[in-house]
């Protein structure tokens, strides 16, 4: 239908996820949630910590590099 | 939601209301690239706020963890009479960092400035470019320490409240090293490892002596430029059964 598999071209990538939950609109709340989660952990626990070395917020000593 | 069925419900009640349905339904292609990418943007914009909160909050309950564990285990170790001064025993950290102007309890201190070393939430001491000298070695020379500023336990975020003659006072297991800060350098550059030299020469200081320096990032939130503190050693205690701070930290 649309330019990209995700999108059936009416409400996005979001709204295609939340299509395809199974259940009710209590269970589709439900399972979002534990999906919201789950993402926001592996960014805290393995995105973020390997990033921040990258980006020029956090480097507190004097060196000669 | 449960619009799939409303809207082909809709479909077959009136054609006036057909026409507006289906266009919603069958947006052009520039419609829809727009679309996507407005989700692409809220999306990028909620990662950068979840990654302020990790680098500003998250960070620092994982250092205060892992500084309170480390710091328990030194004391724990000093109280059973292991490790100390004369053995040298670097791995768990050799001391505690008091400053009163920055209101912030004890700081660990432990050997190295790696970013490893100092997430946990602790002060380290220089082993690179300049090698710091250890106060308990006796030795004249320049005690450098580095720590975060922001995130990690910013463990010297009040670097700026500390004035000059302000007292600077490290605990080892068995003495109290007393430093009184007598020059601060507000900004200077990140290359500049000469603040780190065994007689600070920037600071004023032209002869040996033992001397403290606290080095962290600013301005708050970045990491720019470097904020220096010097202090000199104006005495040593001796710690007593009961570990009485000296008086610079009782007031």
């Amino acid at each position: 239908m649309g330019l990209v598999p995700w999108y059936d071209g009416r409400d996005g990538m979001y709204g295609w996820i939340w299509r395809h939950l199974p259940g009710n609109t209590w269970v589709k709340a439900l399972i979002s949630l534990a999906l919201v989660v789950a993402v926001v952990y592996v960014l805290f626990q393995y995105v973020f910590p390997w990033a921040e070395p990258l980006l020029p917020f956090n480097d507190v000593t004097v060196d000669n590099q | 939601m449960a619009a799939t069925t409303d809207t082909e419900h809709e479909e077959h009640t009136g054609a006036a209301a057909s026409r507006p349905s289906a266009a919603r339904r069958r947006p052009g292609p520039i419609a829809m690239a727009v679309s996507v990418f407005g989700e692409l943007l809220i999306t990028a914009g909620l990662v950068l706020g979840l990654f302020v909160a990790y680098s500003l909050w998250w960070t620092n309950v994982v250092a205060d963890r892992a500084a309170g564990k480390q710091a328990d285990k030194v004391r724990d170790d000093w109280a059973h009479g292991r490790g100390g001064p004369g053995a040298l025993d670097t791995k768990n950290g050799i001391g505690f960092l008091h400053v009163p102007a920055m209101k912030n309890g004890e700081v660990l201190v432990e050997k190295g400035t790696s970013n490893k070393i100092l997430n946990d939430g602790v002060a380290g001491y220089y082993t690179d470019p300049v090698k710091a000298v250890l106060p308990m070695s006796g030795k004249t020379g320049n005690f450098s320490l580095a720590a975060h500023r922001d995130g990690h336990g910013a463990k010297f975020h009040n670097i700026d409240k500390i004035k000059k003659g302000d007292p600077i006072v490290f605990e080892t297991k068995d003495k109290w090293y007393v430093y009184k800060v007598y020059d601060i350098l507000p900004e200077t550059s990140r290359f500049n490892v000469k603040v780190l030299s065994q007689v600070p020469k920037e600071s004023g200081r032209k002869k040996p002596g033992h001397y403290i320096t606290l080095t962290t990032c600013t301005p708050v939130y970045t990491s720019t430029y470097r904020y220096i503190v010097w202090g000199e050693l104006e005495r040593v205690e001796k710690v007593n059964a009961d570990r009485t701070p000296p008086k610079e930290l009782r007031s």
